[in-house]
């Protein structure tokens, strides 16, 4: 926590100072990538019906998650952290263009990986107090995403509703909301080609997010239906299967 | 922009805009303050975010003098019998206690009036969210035919009219000119200060009271889930109020839009698609703030219910279903399944949320 705020502190004192350094060297290149959503492999927004593979029909209405530690693996094997001192992003699918920014050193790239959720020593104990009104994590910027100061931060919300089989209405809900330390997950994609950032340059790459395979995996799979909630409580192991799931969500178009 | 966005710079630039927010001083020199006005020392309390203020509304000591007195102007409605403070008393938590707030001729309004309180910190305003800015917030009611029924014009006609308020807006704003901007950036101010932060929770959050155990029996209940587990995967028989009503920035809300199952059809009132246009918004509303909530009766967007134990009776029963029902309201699993002594203890900690010193600050009060 402490090398947390100090890192706030500092990002405050040098934004006042000098907002722009000079030397073209100190300047990385940015990636942008926006994620794009998607059901089974197909283009998916928020309030769409669609039928999940047990055959639910179900609609998401709400899908945030945290992603945070955005790295990128050089042509040597090094992996590279943002140049941000603290790199979490609020990804919302409600947002027209939800997406992820990031400064890097200039260089080639061969993969990137990141955390879905918030590292441990800034989740629990943290306040969104401490941090501007409009940060991520901040008191609204992270609006519906706090549990409580012992808690920490909801690192996935997935709700909807769905009809149980044979039925085509949706009035069974769908709440799934994981957090809490041991939900953090890491995921790593390769690029489908060496990516090049230039400094002062912004690198444009898409991501994929299939909001269906959070539901079904290779070795697992959620009935909606079955278990339609967990708020990651005592004993209740499907956030857990939830977030492993998610790891494999995540492509590149 | 569009350059900034090729440029690489604009992260650069934000990283510089989050910077400098920090390095605002509420109580250090005030930049955009007008030359002749008092900067206002604004307390932020302990636990309590950053309170934004918007650049071009700096609080002044006279600015906050004269929204003051222009909240409890009833010179601002037709007949001048009615002033803001009309509809949001001191000893409601500067909210209504009728249902729905009678305006000029006892044209009745729609809605139940919202309770005033730490407005610095909500990011949107009335119950559907129509107003970005508290500024813009204030530019509504009095022109409002159920409201004050004044059209702006007249309004600022009368304010020139008296001496004293020219005078005021001399003070607070460098010259005499009155106009509805600055009438409403007055009000704001004055809002602005309505801070409430001497509750019985806060005085427990600062480790300077305890709480009886029925009341703390009631917060554990307030931040534990909903539901038996036997039905409601993750219940703990918990209230589930924390969700929506967020003790984040310790305001107890999330600020967010939300159908709490009060109705399954929305004829009467399509709450934030009102607003918004879209179907997905209907029968939502703001989620209001706890703070002062044994104050502010009735409750609900209409005030259809009369008493906390009547609103806990309704969360109690999960709700009825709709399309937009959220999907924290228990109506498929059976509700709350709380018992009377829980929901007892739940009511008692909702009364730990009431500042009684707040609403008796004089400075707050009918200067008239």
């Amino acid at each position: 926590m402490a090398p947390f705020v100090l890192g706030l502190v500092m990002l405050a004192g040098w934004g006042c100072q000098d907002p722009i350094p000079s030397g073209p060297s100190d300047i990385p290149g940015t990636l942008w990538m926006e994620v794009d959503l998607q059901w089974n492999g197909e283009p998916f927004a928020l309030n769409e019906n669609v039928v999940d593979h047990l055959g639910h029909t179900l609609t998401l209405n709400n899908l945030q998650m945290y992603i945070s530690e955005v790295e990128l693996q050089d042509m040597d094997g090094v992996w590279h952290r943002t140049a941000r001192p603290e790199s979490v992003h609020l990804l919302d699918f409600k947002t027209p263009q939800p997406h992820l920014l990031e400064a890097f050193p200039e260089g080639t790239y061969q993969a990137i990986r990141f955390g879905v959720g918030i590292p441990e020593e800034i989740n629990r104990g943290t306040d969104p107090a401490l941090f501007p009104n409009d940060h991520p994590m901040g008191f609204l910027g992270s609006a519906g995403m706090f549990w409580t100061w012992s808690t920490g931060y909801i690192f996935m919300k997935y709700e909807g509703r769905a009809a149980p089989l044979g039925s085509e209405v949706m009035n069974s809900p769908i709440a799934y909301h994981c957090g809490t330390d041991a939900s953090y997950r890491t995921v790593s994609l390769e690029f489908p080609y060496p990516i090049y950032i230039g400094a002062q340059r912004r690198l444009e790459f898409p991501l994929a997010f299939d909001a269906a395979k959070v539901l079904v995996g290779p070795e697992d799979s959620v009935d909606v239906i079955a278990d339609p909630l967990t708020h990651n409580g005592p004993n209740d192991p499907i956030a857990a299967r939830l977030m492993d799931l998610l790891t494999q969500a995540w492509s590149f178009q | 922009m569009s350059r900034l966005k090729h440029s690489g710079l604009l992260p650069l630039l934000l990283l510089c805009v989050v910077g400098c927010s920090r390095c605002k001083d509420p109580e250090g020199p005030c930049d955009n303050c007008p030359p002749a006005a008092t900067p206002y020392a604004l307390e932020i309390p302990p636990l309590f975010p950053p309170m934004d203020i918007p650049e071009d509304n700096p609080l002044t000591v006279e600015g906050v003098r004269l929204g003051r007195f222009l909240f409890w102007e009833k010179g601002l409605s037709l007949d001048s019998s009615i002033s803001c403070g009309s509809c949001h008393l001191p000893s409601s938590g500067f909210s209504d206690p009728s249902a729905l707030s009678v305006g000029v001729g006892g044209a009745l309004g729609t809605r139940n009036s919202m309770a005033l309180v730490n407005l610095g910190w909500a990011p949107e305003y009335f119950w559907d969210g129509r107003a970005l800015t508290l500024e813009e917030q204030i530019l509504i009611p009095v022109p409002h035919p159920d409201e004050m029924a004044l059209d702006w014009p007249s309004a600022v006609d009368r304010l020139k009219a008296d001496p004293a308020y020219r005078e005021r807006f001399q003070a607070a704003f460098g010259d005499e000119d009155i106009t509805p901007d600055r009438t409403a950036k007055a009000i704001a101010q004055f809002l602005r200060t309505l801070i409430s932060s001497e509750s019985k929770y806060d005085r427990w959050r600062r480790g300077e009271a305890t709480l009886t155990a029925s009341e703390f029996n009631g917060y554990q209940i307030f931040i534990r889930e909903g539901g038996d587990p036997e039905t409601t995967p993750g219940g703990q028989f918990g209230g589930d109020c924390f969700h929506c009503h967020s003790e984040s920035g310790v305001q107890f809300s999330d600020y967010l839009y939300r159908n709490n199952g009060l109705d399954a059809h929305f004829d009467a009132d399509a709450g934030r698609a009102g607003f918004t246009g879209s179907p997905l918004d209907s029968g939502k509303f703001k989620v209001p703030t706890l703070r002062n909530v044994a104050l502010t009766a009735p409750y609900m967007h209409d005030g259809r219910f009369q008493t906390l134990e009547e609103v806990v009776d309704h969360y109690e029963t999960g709700g009825v279903f709709s399309t937009t029902v959220d999907p924290f309201m228990k109506y498929s699993t059976g509700g709350l399944v709380l018992s009377p002594t829980q929901k007892q203890d739940l009511v008692a900690f909702l009364h730990t949320l009431t500042d009684t010193a707040f609403i008796h600050r004089p400075e707050f009060q009918d200067p008239h």
